[in-house]
């Protein structure tokens, strides 16, 4: 992958303050550091509150024309993550308190809110799981489109109408210029999405973030959807996908490198064959095989045992420590640390260490 | 060995009315169920699969008969014979009065694990519910058998006193499945009870039911729209399509070789986690599902199936024997 | 390790969890408990406010008006009519200097009591240091009246809102679970008597009887429960379509364990959030009707009469605004323990993006 770096993702911390006990409030916030000391007394809403640390120092890149995606089960932190490369984090409870999002040579996170706004729909767009709360139910969906082309680009109305139509008919609308005048709740699921994907695609982001895109929709359609993916990353070579999703059969198909995270921070990364081939960390290999393999005889399945704990109350060393089947003392009382392990791939677990 | 049927749902039809104008006048009406027989073996577990609206969980709902409860005007017809003791017994023939001799029988799991519990009453409240209807056990009989049952199902008995609220999304559905277990009924209806799991408590959860079916020696009815899921729990799948049964047969047959064109999309569409198997060919159906409102005339797939002819908008395909207990409702394929 | 804290973790329900959330609310929560202790106070306000004497020593014997009445004749009371003057007995028991005394509440004055013979000017009196906040145009106590107002203010506004609410949320209830004709019909009936007009019957109601609390009480629930049928019938709907009542049923509960254990206290929310601007309305309801001469009848104490005889005598400030003052305090504390009530059932959280 010799393509250049889109998206630098260094280091980057983003907390939730939420209120909790007074255990638990002498636990987590004896070790604060001078960042969240000054927050802590800047700010009146964070008193009695602690942090929960969703996405605790996590970096990446995103390169140009790949499918990166970000696997986790809920509470791992990975839409934190793609929400906060957007700065999409509501605030209170939610705080982006550290790091730095390096897109095109600018850092994302020191941008004022107004000057954000530039970057959001035109260089890095989102599609979402649900695509009917994305979309104004009272609008009609070409002047939704319409809408925002004239915002990110001078053109007049005429043309915009026309692009917009050239986008639904890409992602495979029949009749786009009739459909043009109908209302969301007009379309079925499937076509929401193409609708979601075509407003997204409009301005020609470099980054398009898709958050569970398929989840909310019907096998047959999810297969369409990712065909549709597939194809749109063929066509725009210089533009990047990142694809937050728990569906592991979805990243097979579809992504070029994978992250796995858990507990707020990532676990492993790899190109999609290793991921898939050789996983190295305990808990990727237990997403594996927990899946029913219809190809192997039946037995019970290898599930991963015990439950994700709250976010307050994961262990001080590995997160995964509490659920591991291969946990020593080591992993209980340091975390280890993210290292290469064979050509771009990376694993944080003492096993490799 | 075939084992006797337990259940049997017998041209199930079920039918909703569209209201509409101000008197609300059935206007037009929604086919749901549009004439399924299903039968379910004792001791086995049938896996019922299809895309939203194609009438898996509405079936799961009429043969538990509480279809009648949330929508009043539902036009129901068929039957649903359930083997007991005392003989069988016709489910859609009784009232919700006569019904309820039988529901401790005859237990539901459901999907949402966040609204299945009535976040008002505590755990063991919950649970022991079925046992203040169902047998004349005292309280500290209860109390022991919800003790059991929680251990069964994994958690601790102490946690009875705390509410839902404090449980995450896989010990809620664990708390569903103590509920429906507390009475020992035979046959338990699953719909979609993995769904809205993540993949690791998915795999507990399904272990768990396995665990118990063997345990409880029970039958059941395993809804759900994933298919390698239902696979791998069930002993025969039916696969739906718009109201009607497209497929149905062994589990392991309909995965490896489907026979109806329906279900080799359904089985080429589902995404696998294997990236070497990522230029399969597939075939992607093109369109949507139609609303069981506006169903296509004769075979409700015809307007997406790839080897669809004009006939097949003539009449109903009717379920045909492909491969030994292996049925398919489309004359122009077959088994080989 | 992680066992045992969950054993320390104490188990909270829905309910404790929000009473938590409207304590934190401050404003709220004193407003709650200031409203709450004047209430009770207000049932011992004869203890405080009142012409009866708590106690009377006379002759060696010990006597409670507070709690019995007493003829002017048991203390030899020979200028007095009826019942009692402990005022004047108390005067006229320190200029005899025996053994006899009179223990008088701290401000002893009665709502009811006329005080033309004691005034030194014709009434309405202005405030002064005997009388705080002066009195009517009948000679009569305003401060005391103001108090035992209150009161009456808020019992009966309690009393038609639990009336109306227990009226209201049955039909919706019913309507709801029951769905289909018994919702379209129910509804078309409700629409037609929420048209009858208030004023109108009650003033009708008010010239054939003579108006009293529970007459008053009757009417103002009868118009007033209307409200509420619409939000609990739309909660029954929609909590009825999820699983858990679903599983109810499919574990064979009857309607009425459905209705009472599953669905109503799932449903309760609008009823606790509206309650206290239902109070509110009601108080105001009855302070209009007193105002315009059919509320309560003359001479219970109340801040609507007193009103509108400060509107007769536009003059005398005290009248009209020692009410006013009163009436929009109340008003304005109970507003805020209903704001604080429904940010504590409200689950989102204020938030924007930066």
């Amino acid at each position: 992958m010799e393509n250049k770096k889109l998206v630098e993702v260094k280091n980057l911390r983003t907390y939730f303050f939420v209120e909790a006990t007074d255990k638990q409030i002498t636990e987590h916030t004896e070790n604060f550091d001078e960042k969240l000391n000054a927050l802590y007394a800047g700010d009146k809403y964070l008193k009695g509150k602690v942090p929960a640390k969703a996405v605790d120092g996590v970096s990446f890149d995103i390169f140009e024309g790949e499918v990166l995606g970000i696997v986790g089960e809920s509470g791992s932190g990975k839409s934190v993550t793609a929400y906060s490369i957007t700065r999409l984090i509501p605030d209170p409870p939610g705080k982006i308190v550290g790091g730095e999002v390096i897109f095109k040579g600018k850092d994302l996170l020191k941008l004022s809110f107004d000057e954000m706004k530039d970057y959001r729909g035109k260089e890095i767009a989102m599609i979402f799981q649900e695509p009917m709360t994305s979309l104004n139910p009272v609008m009609k969906i070409g002047d939704q489109i319409i809408e925002v082309l004239l915002k990110h680009e001078k053109i007049s109305k005429e043309e915009a109408f026309k692009k917009a139509v050239n986008m639904l008919e890409q992602v495979g609308i029949p009749a786009a210029e009739k459909r043009m005048k109908d209302y969301p709740h007009q379309f079925s699921g499937g076509m929401r999405q193409r609708v979601m994907i075509a407003m997204a695609l409009s301005c020609h982001p470099a980054l398009l973030i898709a958050d569970e895109p398929t989840t909310a929709l019907d096998v047959t359609i999810q297969a369409q959807i990712i065909e549709l993916m597939l194809r749109l990353k063929k066509e725009r070579k210089e533009a990047a996908i990142l694809l937050i999703t728990h569906n592991l059969g979805v990243v097979a198909e579809t992504c070029d490198r994978v992250i796995v995270m858990y507990g707020g921070k990532i676990q492993e990364v790899a190109d999609a064959d290793s991921i898939f081939e050789n996983p190295l960390h305990p808990y990727t290999e237990g997403l594996m095989s927990s899946l029913p393999d219809p190809d192997k005889p039946k037995q019970l399945l290898q599930a991963i045992p015990g439950i994700i704990p709250h976010i307050l109350e994961l262990p001080k060393g590995c997160k995964f420590a509490t659920r591991c089947t291969k946990v020593f003392d080591k992993c209980w009382e340091t975390e280890p640390d993210l290292i290469e392990k064979g050509k771009s791939h990376f694993v944080r677990c003492h096993l490799h260490g | 060995m075939k084992q006797e049927n337990i259940l049997e749902v017998k041209n199930l039809k079920v039918k909703f009315p569209v209201a509409g104008g101000i008197l609300l006048r059935k206007v037009a009406e929604v086919k749901a169920v549009d004439g399924v027989s299903l039968e379910l073996r004792r001791g086995e577990t049938l896996g019922l699969v299809g895309e939203s609206g194609c009438g898996k969980s509405t079936i799961g709902k009429a043969v538990i008969n509480i279809l009648k409860f949330s929508s009043p005007d539902v036009d129901i017809s068929g039957e649903v014979w359930l083997k007991t003791e005392e003989g069988e017994v016709n489910l859609l023939s009784l009232s919700r009065n006569e019904m309820r001799k039988y529901r401790g029988q005859i237990q539901m799991i459901f999907q949402d694990p966040y609204s299945s519990l009535n976040s008002r009453m505590t755990v063991g409240q919950i649970i022991e519910e079925p046992l203040l209807y169902h047998t004349k056990m005292n309280k500290d009989e209860r109390n022991e058998r919800v003790a059991w049952l929680l251990e069964k199902v994994g958690l601790q008995a102490e946690q009875s006193k705390r509410y839902p609220h404090e449980f995450s999304g896989g010990q809620r559905q664990r708390i569903g499945i103590a509920r429906a277990l507390s009475t020992n009924p035979k046959i338990i209806i699953a719909d979609e009870p993995v769904s809205a799991l993540d993949v690791s408590i998915q795999a507990q959860v399904i272990n768990l039911m396995q665990e118990l079916q063997k345990e409880f020696d029970l039958s059941i009815v395993f809804i759900a729209h994933d298919l390698s899921v239902v696979e791998h729990i069930s002993s025969r799948i039916a696969v739906m399509y718009l109201g009607n049964i497209a497929e149905s047969g062994p589990g392991s047959d309909i995965y490896h070789k489907p026979i109806h064109p329906y279900s080799k999309a359904l089985l080429s569409a589902v995404p696998l986690p294997n990236p070497k198997l990522k230029n399969k060919e597939r075939i992607i159906l093109t369109g949507d599902v139609p609303t069981p409102m506006n169903k296509p005339s004769g075979c409700g797939f015809r307007t997406r199936c790839p080897i669809a002819k004009p006939e097949c908008a003539d009449s109903v395909p009717v379920l045909e024997l492909k491969l030994p207990d292996h049925y398919a409702a489309c004359p122009y394929v077959s088994g080989n | 390790m992680s066992d045992k804290s969950k054993e320390e973790k104490v188990s909270t329900t829905l309910f404790q969890k929000r009473w938590k959330k409207f304590k934190s609310l401050k404003r709220g929560y004193y407003s709650f408990i200031i409203v709450v202790i004047f209430y009770i106070f207000s049932f011992l306000l004869p203890f405080f406010v009142g012409r009866d004497a708590l106690i009377v020593k006379y002759e060696g014997e010990y006597y409670f008006p507070v709690f019995k009445f007493y003829l002017a004749e048991t203390f030899r009371q020979k200028e007095v009519q009826g019942e009692a003057n402990y005022r004047m007995l108390k005067e006229q028991f320190k200029q005899q200097d025996n053994d006899n005394w009179v223990l008088m509440p701290v401000y002893p004055y009665g709502p009811n009591e006329n005080l033309l013979d004691e005034l030194t000017e014709i009434p309405p009196t202005h405030p002064n240091n005997v009388h705080f906040f002066g009195t009517d145009d009948r000679g009569r106590d305003v401060l005391a009246r103001l108090l035992y107002g209150f009161n009456i203010g808020i019992s009966f506004s309690l009393i038609v809102t639990i009336l109306s609410y227990t009226i209201g949320v049955s039909i919706g209830s019913m309507l709801g679970f029951f769905g289909g004709k018994v919702d379209i019909f129910g509804q078309r009936l409700i629409e037609i008597w929420s048209t009858l007009p208030f004023l109108y019957v009650m003033i009708i109601l008010s010239s054939i009887l003579n108006p009293n609390f529970l007459l008053l009480t009757f009417v103002l629930t009868l118009f007033g429960w209307m409200g509420m049928t619409y939000y609990v019938r739309g909660e029954f709907y929609r909590e009825k379509a999820r699983d858990y009542v679903s599983a109810a049923v499919s574990m064979g509960a009857g309607n009425s364990k459905i209705i009472f254990k599953h669905i109503l206290p799932n449903a309760l929310t609008p009823v606790i959030t509206f309650l206290p601007f239902a109070i509110v309305a009601n108080i105001f309801s009855l302070v209009a009707l007193d105002y315009l001469g059919f509320g309560l009848p003359p001479p219970t104490p109340s801040w609507g009469q007193l009103m509108s005889q400060g509107m007769q005598n536009i003059e005398k400030w005290w009248l009209i605004g020692t009410p006013l003052i009163a009436m929009f305090l109340t008003l304005l504390s109970i507003t805020f323990i209903g704001e604080a009530i429904r940010e504590a059932f409200d689950p989102k959280v204020y938030s924007r993006l930066r």
